[in-house]
């Protein structure tokens, strides 16, 4: 029972300096690894209805693009920012919202008319007008996004 | 196998020797004044880790030095501690290096050999404060601002050149975001990087001289 281990000045000193020098860095490191990854954790902002314009505008069978601005708060600086829309429809009645980002690497696709496809420029990427991959490096569709039209006004759900 | 593996780094590194060359000395009886020394490169320690922390979100420019800070002290995570830890450091930094350098007059430690131990130690001094003075304007709040108007005002007292050197230092007539810009290049690379150089210096010498003792008056 009493087996008690005898531990010598200078070796209780020794670790009693590696015990507290420890519980300091753990102090300092664990806010420290929080403090840098902290914007990471943030929920970026809220979704809702944006307004893009008169549903008219479409053309029948050809994506459209629209434009509208949202306001953006990154940090300590809020930002309008533009961002794009391509809306299509066959009927003029069931619309498809589809983003204008590359599902590849994020750059910005464009319509191009004389081919009926979107086309990256980055990695030459290649979609339908509905979106869908016909070639090159994209992994998946373009995004869609809900849609709505009120009063001939087209509404898509984003943010 | 820690020690294994300290055997096979101190057989390639020879790290063994450095380290009893630092930790384990021979001191002479000493008392707690003596730790004053180490307590001021802890803090300064401190001062560095917090302060590249604290560069990861601060931004030097009126436009946005205030409004980052205020966004480091509310809004990230443990932003609040690593800014405190920074302001406090500072004040804590100056008092201990002054009262190191209260017990080395004292114990006339500053004597033959450590004459230039000393000599590194003022410009140690000298950089702590420069430290303190250019980092006391970078939040770019009111206290700031008017405390770097007082205080390059000051530095601008001389007769015949002190207009140049207030220019020199505010980097023009004003205090503008030239002076933000110079005070933060100044505070987080002229500065350490001096430090830095003259610290390893100070305890290069400390090692091998060794430290003084307690002056007796028996002697």
């Amino acid at each position: 029972m009493s087996e008690e281990k005898n531990i010598n000045r200078r070796d209780f000193l020794g670790l009693a300096t590696w015990g507290i020098g420890g519980l300091i860095s753990l102090g300092l490191g664990i806010p420290a690894i929080i403090y840098l990854i902290g914007p990471a954790l943030k929920k970026s902002a809220s979704q809702n209805w944006l307004r893009l314009g008169s549903a008219s505008k479409v053309e029948l069978g050809t994506p459209t693009l629209f434009k509208t601005s949202i306001e953006r708060q990154t940090g300590w600086i809020s930002s309008v920012e533009e961002i794009s829309f391509y809306i299509y429809t066959e009927n003029g009645r069931d619309f498809v919202a589809m983003s204008n980002i590359c599902t590849h690497l994020g750059c910005r696709v464009r319509w191009i008319a004389d081919r009926q496809e979107f086309f990256c420029p980055c990695h030459n990427g290649i979609f339908d007008k509905e979106g869908n991959v016909v070639s090159g490096p994209p992994p998946r569709p373009l995004d869609r996004f809900e849609v709505k039209v009120e009063n001939d006004q087209l509404m898509i759900f984003g943010g | 196998m820690a020690y294994r593996l300290g055997n096979w780094l101190d057989e390639r590194v020879g790290w063994r020797r450095v380290w009893e060359a630092i930790f384990l000395r021979k001191v002479p009886e000493v008392n707690w004044f003596f730790t004053l020394g180490s307590a001021s490169l802890f803090v300064a320690l401190n001062q560095m880790i917090t302060g590249i922390l604290l560069t990861i979100y601060y931004v030097p420019t009126p436009d946005h030095a205030y409004d980052s800070v205020q966004y480091i002290t509310t809004q990230i995570p443990a932003g609040w501690l690593i800014r405190g830890l920074h302001h406090w450091g500072a004040s804590a930094m100056v008092v201990l290096v002054v009262l190191h350098m209260i017990r080395v007059i004292l114990y006339g430690a500053y004597k033959f050999p450590r004459e230039v131990t000393w000599f590194t130690g003022i410009f140690l001094l000298l950089l702590t404060i420069g430290f303190g003075f250019t980092g006391y304007l970078l939040p770019w709040d009111q206290k700031a601002y008017w405390a770097t108007t007082v205080g390059t005002r000051i530095a601008g007292t001389p007769p015949l050149i002190g207009d140049t050197i207030l220019r020199i230092i505010r980097g023009g007539e004003e205090l503008s975001a030239i002076t933000l810009a110079r005070f933060f290049g100044v505070h987080v690379w002229i500065l350490p990087a001096t430090l830095l150089i003259l610290i390893a210096f100070h305890l290069y010498l400390v090692i091998r001289i060794g430290i003084s003792a307690v002056p007796n008056t028996k002697e």
